[in-house]
């Protein structure tokens, strides 16, 4: 029998099998006695390799059966699953998914196994510290609790397929180009007055709204489709610092959109990494401080009407916003004036300053991945926005701020020169109209005072690299008030045109080096529109 | 002659193995399961006149499963399929009246031949 049709299908299966199995093997070494844990990852290992067995994958059967071999004594009461134990089978997981996407690019390279076949082969529990074997067994009550946590796991069914995301990426732009078509067509329509076709446009606008709506439900997928490997990062991160760390995860069901999904796993992967390195103290600094030995950190995700917040908290360090304002000023990145005019918010917000961290305040762990300013750069192109919360010896949060699905936005349109730029809405908090004698100047720094707030301000054409206006221009400027990262700043603008739904398309090279833009869009006439990224306007 | 058959199993992957195996020897699957609450459902519309039940499911025990379908359906025969080194739990499922077992991994061959022996 040909199996090779059924190749894809064992991959995909048996990657889902070894992401579920590590998630679990982290959640054991919290509770080591929950017995229906341990018996679903049982489970998974003796499912792998009946699997694989089929299609005549020897080295996948061989180590899946000697895992099953030795969860079968840790079933059976024999061992507890402790780090030595749980490092190993982790590895195991690391190594057969190696195979897997060997078989999947049908390479002909080879993973040797053989170490890894001995060290499972030879594992001898009490040769490690295994301390109170079989003074402690699984404890009943917290096999009961965990059972009923521990619901049905989601089966494959015919009610569901598989799409390639590309494929739904087209589907998401042939829908926003419809909708721009329509647009134009309504222009039309009631430039030319035809009356008669305006029952069918309205027809028409509604279709294309439902296609849209379902469209977008097409692309959206849970948090816990990315939160799979985040206990297993934070533990082996944890392990490497010989600290320990309580992590939890809440609201893995809720919905995002794929896009933002896998455009934010790294960023929340860098905080994360920080959160362990830096924002947690070590045990010793900990007992001093009167802190349970062990750090907290959480990573919540909430809905919030059409956006998401995710939050990670740590009860670490802290931040001190005088340390962060004398780094930044020793930089260069800062004046000591500003620095005097900054929030405590503000000076959070200076850790994602391009050149703010450098070697010599990075690890080996958190240096080699994005710095604070692509995680910020990271959530400002998906429309969102991350802020930054601390207290020094309390901890710290960082939330992010993200729309729930990407693309299609509600955006300010202003005039500034000869062009049309588009303001998310979710940043703008309101529109005013400034006197202009009211705007002062002070080192250098354009300001108000709004409602007893000093606020600065930031015309729209100095920020793009236009020519200021003549100063013809009447005594009031309009200005958009947006929250950029937590501080108000009013962006002042030549003309406020109106508020549109707008299709946003990211810029590829070379016009994403634009400074100050983050996208485009063409409106319903055919003109391109740019959508401003604010964070960088406002770096100036 | 018994033709109709429900595939019980968890996996996406054996189900579709299995489905290419019957298919080829035209068996028609009437219906497929991926927990024991599906197969229970599946049980009361589709009525096969054979089951093939994988042992192991994420949702229940196989063996007590096996009980339910045999009292409220007694009419189908029940294959049971599992990996190998489980006797016991073979000779049990023998017991409580699954007509044959077939162990994992299996090849086509073997599939039709506990099925073609059923019919006899």
């Amino acid at each position: 029998m040909d199996m090779s049709p059924y190749r894809d299908l064992f991959v995909s299966e048996a990657r889902s099998h070894l992401s579920l199995f590590s998630e679990l093997i982290v959640r054991l070494e919290d509770i080591p006695g929950d017995t229906a844990a341990i018996d679903e990852l049982f489970r998974h290992a003796h499912s792998l390799k009946g699997m694989a067995a089929t299609m005549g994958y020897e080295q996948v059967v061989e180590i899946a059966h000697l895992m099953e071999d030795q969860l079968s004594r840790v079933r059976s009461g024999e061992f507890r699953l402790l780090p030595p134990f749980a490092d190993l089978l982790l590895a195991g997981g690391d190594t057969l998914s190696r195979l897997v996407d060997l078989i999947e690019s049908t390479s002909d390279a080879v993973e040797d196994t053989a170490g890894l076949i001995e060290r499972l082969a030879a594992f001898d529990p009490f040769a490690e510290a295994q301390p109170q074997v079989h003074a402690d067994p699984p404890q009943e009550s917290v096999e009961t609790s965990a059972s009923a946590s521990h619901q049905f796991r989601q089966t494959d069914s015919f009610k569901s397929i598989r799409i390639k995301t590309e494929t739904l990426d087209h589907l998401v732009n042939i829908t926003g180009e419809l909708i721009t078509i329509q647009h134009r067509l309504a222009g039309s329509i009631r430039a030319a007055d035809a009356a008669e076709c305006r029952e069918p446009l309205h027809q028409l606008t509604a279709l294309l709204r439902a296609l849209r709506d379902e469209v977008f439900k097409a692309r959206m997928l849970p948090f816990a489709f990315i939160a799979e490997r985040f206990p297993r990062l934070v533990r082996d991160l944890a392990r490497r610092q010989g600290k320990e760390v309580h992590f939890q995860i809440e609201g893995k069901e809720i919905e995002l959109d794929r896009g933002i999904l896998e455009e934010i796993a790294e960023p929340i992967v860098h905080i994360l990494r920080n959160a362990v390195d830096h924002g947690l103290e070590t045990a010793d600094e900990r007992v001093m401080a009167g802190k349970p030995f062990g750090g907290t950190i959480t990573l919540t995700v909430r809905r919030d009407k059409d956006h998401v917040e995710i939050i990670i908290a740590d009860d670490g360090r802290g931040m001190d916003p005088g340390i962060l304002k004398s780094k930044a000023i020793e930089k260069r990145l800062i004046t000591p004036e500003q620095a005097v005019h900054m929030t405590p918010q503000e000076a959070y917000q200076l850790i994602c300053v391009p050149g703010f961290s450098t070697a010599a305040t990075i690890t080996d762990i958190s240096g080699r991945g994005v710095g604070m300013d692509a995680v910020h750069e990271a959530v400002h192109a998906l429309a969102g926005v991350l802020s930054i919360q601390s207290q020094c010896g309390q901890g710290s949060r960082f939330i992010m701020r993200l729309p729930i699905k990407v693309s299609i936005i509600h955006a300010l349109i202003v005039q500034s020169g000869p062009f049309e730029i588009a303001f998310p809405l979710n940043v703008v908090t309101r529109t005013v109209e400034l006197k202009r004698s009211d705007i002062r100047e002070e080192s250098g720094q354009s300001f108000v005072i709004l409602e007893k707030t000093r606020m600065p301000v930031r015309s729209l054409r100095l920020a793009l690299n236009l020519p200021a206006t003549s100063g013809t221009e009447g005594i009031m400027l309009p200005a958009l008030v947006c929250d950029v990262g937590g501080t108000l700043v009013a962006f002042s603008v030549d003309r406020i045109s109106g508020q549109q739904e707008i299709f946003v398309r990211p810029l590829r090279t070379p016009l994403s080096h634009l400074y100050g833009i983050s996208g485009a869009t063409i409106t319903g006439d055919g003109r391109v529109l740019f959508v401003a990224d604010i964070n960088a306007l406002n770096r100036g | 002659m018994s033709r109709t058959v429900m595939i019980v199993d968890d996996s996406l992957f054996m189900r579709k193995i299995l489905r290419g195996i019957l298919a080829e020897k035209g068996f028609i699957v009437s219906a497929e399961a991926a927990s024991g609450i599906e197969a229970m459902r599946n049980l009361h519309t589709s009525h096969p006149d054979i089951i093939l039940l994988d042992i192991i499911l994420p949702d229940s025990n196989g063996l007590d499963l096996l009980e339910s379908m045999i009292s409220a359906c007694p009419n189908s025969k029940i294959v049971v399929c599992s990996a190998i080194g489980q006797p016991l739990v073979i000779r049990k499922a023998l017991d409580l009246g699954a007509k044959a077992f077939i162990q994992k991994p299996f090849t086509p061959e073997k599939v039709t031949e506990v099925l073609e022996g059923l019919e006899e």
